[in-house]
């Protein structure tokens, strides 16, 4: 809309002529200048400079819409406003299932499942609308060289016996899933700017970028001067151009992301905390290597990359076996924590451990609950827990009850 | 009369025209007459007569200026700045402390900003108040629309829908409590299409799509007169990449900014934006401060700053011109300084279904702020448990 030349503003012959000639052709260039500056660029009068404006912003302003019509075209269309996980707690706290329409960001430490996740809503996604799938392609942009098809097809054959019973179910099933292998940043812009044509011919109804964080990190060196602020910018510009691609065409965009150690108290905002040493809290510590000195470990790419993203699901570890997902950022659903393990048919979710559950956690229906609401803070700070960690914490864990929020002390407390 | 020609907004040609042969004041102008004008400085019959048409506005809005004693459009004494201000109304927020800190409400006329870390619930809020600004006055509310300019894709409608329809369960029982007859026939056009048909939404991609839906914004706040509150959500996403010539950034927000206080001011509405929490990097140490900049600080009139305490939400009222710093806690589970009665109460909020949990907890708060009279104990929640029940 920005870029809109202004011939087609409406605005008369002479005068696009008159402003190309100050190199202003765009809307944008139109609307960047002061009212000073277009009067003298215009040759106008102010109060004809006034109408002009009006002209030129109607034709790039968005348009109007009530949020009833919103709801009303929403509810025409209703099972196309979520693509089901088949995790049936999570779909459940997410009202429907990751949105459409909005970006979605799994992260967790390496080895937690992440990659597992994605390939498993690739395969969501071809399924029919029957069988709450999105019926249409998908496109895997892949930088890590992490996808593999053998383990798409088991996840497929294990998870859905009955319906991808033959080989060519199958072979359909592949056909409709696109992978782009991207190694680095620009690569990866160049290809999210290019992907609108793709997504009209392919009926595309999935965008996944496995994972985002680790072209950035490759590229850009916090330490060095300008880079972040280089950094936040691409960062920026790919979540725009991906949010815009998922309004247009109302489909889920799923990203993945790695965790980082921040040297920094973690939990506090206000850094006064932090040791005059350890000055470089933005900084990517080894990402997996556990705690390192006061340091926790948190989603990597920073505050703003937060703020982008609408939807944030954590991975992390809990025992040898089980692993966590917590729903840390969602403007539907509160906090939640889930166990999951990684099977053939993918993710499952796991009822709560007899061991780690105590009573004030089962519903007043006795059944026993699977969805813990827990006390859960900032979603750009919220510790993860890797690998080494569970081992020792498992059996010291009283952290436990605590996290998961429904002891009578925080009745007490305001 | 004596006003300098060179003041004059003409256009720049035609001003150096007239500089260069001689015109100094308006009184010269207006006494050539068109013709006389057109042949002297060389420019054609209707263009003279335009300008003439110029200059006679301008004077019209100088003596208007001059020879009123008040009336005018910006200039009133301070009493009757402070009737007018007393019998404004509020927007509740439906957060009794939040409320408080703010003296009553998010204000008219004023831009309020709300900064916050991600996740924290400012487009909650705003959802909140874009619904909170229909309430009927009856019920103490404001009876106004809403404009929604929603710049991060944020506003989510099926969360409008929860909270506008827990909103008109808590005016029926109000209503019921009270059987007041006005209160019942407002209540018969205040249901959830209305709520949500009222609501005006605009989805802005980059910042030149929200400066273009600014400048429109006085025609279309004319023909909808009665919008009192307009939201815009993520100021700061537009605003934060592409920019190199941060000058031109700063000189872009500014402007926006005038054009928000006009809007405010000139049609009585309350503007709320949205902006994000950026780290600064100190010497030493690293702090979470607020978007944009610091000039940008200067663009809100009051501000509020939310925020993590470890598990804890908190609410800080930053900058204002009448109310006191301070912080308030919100909570998203029920937490009541009773105790006791809430433990036991704690089984009910488990219900599954989400309206029979909200009608609970109103009926709670309607029947403690009868009970407390609004002296001190401040039940520091409300609807901020709707968001997440």
């Amino acid at each position: 809309m920005a870029a809109k030349k202004l011939r087609r503003a409406m605005l008369s012959q002479e005068l696009c002529e008159r402003l190309s000639r100050h190199q202003i052709t765009t809307c944008q260039d139109f609307l960047r200048l002061s009212f000073l500056e277009l009067m003298k660029v215009t040759g106008q009068s102010y109060y004809d400079v006034r109408k002009l404006l009006c002209k030129v912003s109607r034709a790039c302003a968005p348009k109007m819409q009530t949020a009833y019509e919103m709801k009303l075209r929403k509810s025409v269309n209703p099972s196309s406003a979520f693509l089901s996980t088949t995790l049936h707690s999570l779909d459940e706290v997410l009202h429907g299932g990751v949105p459409c329409g909005s970006l979605t960001e799994i992260t967790g430490p390496p080895g937690c499942g992440k990659t597992q996740f994605c390939i498993m809503a690739s395969v969501l996604a071809t399924l029919p609308v029957s069988m709450g799938g999105l019926d249409g392609a998908v496109i895997y942009i892949d930088t890590e060289s992490a996808f593999s098809a053998e383990r798409l097809i088991e996840i497929a054959g294990n998870r859905f016996p009955t319906y991808f019973d033959s080989e060519e179910k199958l072979f359909c099933m592949t056909c409709s899933i696109h992978l782009y292998r991207e190694l680095t940043c620009g690569s990866v812009l160049k290809r999210i700017t290019s992907l609108e044509e793709e997504i009209i011919s392919k009926k595309v109804k999935l965008i996944i970028v496995d994972s985002i964080a680790s072209v950035v990190r490759k590229e850009f060196d916090t330490k060095l001067q300008g880079n972040l602020i280089e950094r936040s910018n691409f960062l920026a510009r790919g979540a725009s151009v991906l949010k815009y691609l998922a309004e247009e065409f109302s489909i889920p965009v799923i990203l993945t992301n790695q965790i980082t150690t921040s040297l920094s108290n973690g939990l506090a905002i206000q850094a006064d905390l932090v040791s005059p040493a350890d000055d470089l809290s933005l900084s990517e510590g080894a990402s997996g290597s556990g705690k390192r000195k006061s340091g926790c470990v948190t989603a990597a790419l920073g505050n703003t990359w937060s703020h982008s993203v609408n939807t944030r699901l954590i991975l992390q570890y809990h025992d040898l076996l089980t692993r966590q997902l917590l729903v840390a950022k969602s403007p539907v659903a509160p906090f939640s924590a889930f166990f999951y393990t990684i099977e053939k048919s993918g993710l499952v979710l796991q009822v709560c451990q007899k061991l780690l559950c105590t009573p004030l956690l089962q519903r007043s229906d006795g059944k026993d609950q699977t969805n813990l609401t827990w006390e859960g803070t900032n979603p750009a700070l919220q510790t993860i827990r890797v690998r080494n960690t569970t081992l020792k914490d498992t059996f010291l864990d009283a952290a436990l009850p605590s996290t998961t929020g429904e002891t009578p002390s925080n009745t007490s407390c305001l | 009369m004596q006003r300098d020609v060179g003041s004059l907004p003409l256009a720049p040609a035609v001003r150096a025209r007239l500089v260069s042969a001689g015109f100094q004041s308006v009184q010269e102008l207006l006494e050539t007459g068109p013709c006389g004008l057109s042949k002297e400085i060389g420019i054609s019959k209707e263009e003279a007569l335009e300008v003439l048409q110029v200059v006679r506005q301008e004077c019209h809005g100088d003596a208007t200026r001059t020879t009123a004693r008040s009336g005018a459009s910006r200039k009133c004494t301070a009493l009757e700045l402070l009737e007018e201000e007393q019998a404004q109304g509020f927007i509740i927020t439906f957060c009794s402390a939040l409320d408080n800190i703010l003296g009553g409400g998010v204000q008219l006329t004023k831009i309020t900003e709300v900064c916050g870390a991600p996740g924290v619930g400012k487009t909650q809020l705003c959802m909140q108040l874009a619904v909170d600004v229909q309430i009927p006055e009856c019920f103490g509310g404001v009876a106004g629309e809403a404009v929604f300019i929603d710049t991060e894709g944020s506003f989510i409608v099926d969360r409008v829908v929860d909270i506008a329809a827990a909103c008109v369960q808590h005016c029926h029982l109000i209503a019921e409590a009270h059987q007041e007859e006005d209160q019942l026939k407002a209540l018969e056009t205040f249901s959830v299409e209305s709520i949500l048909s009222h609501i005006y939404c605009f989805r802005c991609r980059d910042y030149i799509e929200l400066l273009a839906q600014v400048y429109l914004l006085p025609d279309f706040l004319s023909e909808h007169s009665k919008v009192r509150l307009v939201v815009v959500d993520g100021i700061a996403f537009p605003f934060r990449h592409e920019f190199e010539d941060l000058s031109l950034r700063t000189r872009l927000l500014n402007g926006l900014a005038q054009q928000l206080i006009i809007v405010a001011n000139d049609h009585k509405s309350a503007v709320i934006l949205t902006n994000q929490m950026t780290t600064r990097i100190g010497q030493s140490q690293s702090t979470l401060v607020p978007a944009l900049g610091e000039s940008w600080g200067h663009a809100a009139t009051v501000r509020l700053i939310f925020h993590w305490d470890n598990s804890q939400r908190l609410a800080t009222l930053y900058k204002s011109p009448s109310q006191k710093e301070s912080t308030v806690p919100y909570h998203i589970t029920v937490s009541i300084p009773f105790g006791l009665e809430i433990a036991s109460c704690k089984g009910i909020f488990r219900h599954t279904d989400k309206s029979v949990n909200y009608v609970f907890l109103v009926l709670l708060f309607s029947s403690l702020m009868n009970i407390t009279g609004n002296t001190g104990m401040s039940p520091d929640l409300l609807i901020f448990c709707t968001f997440s029940l």
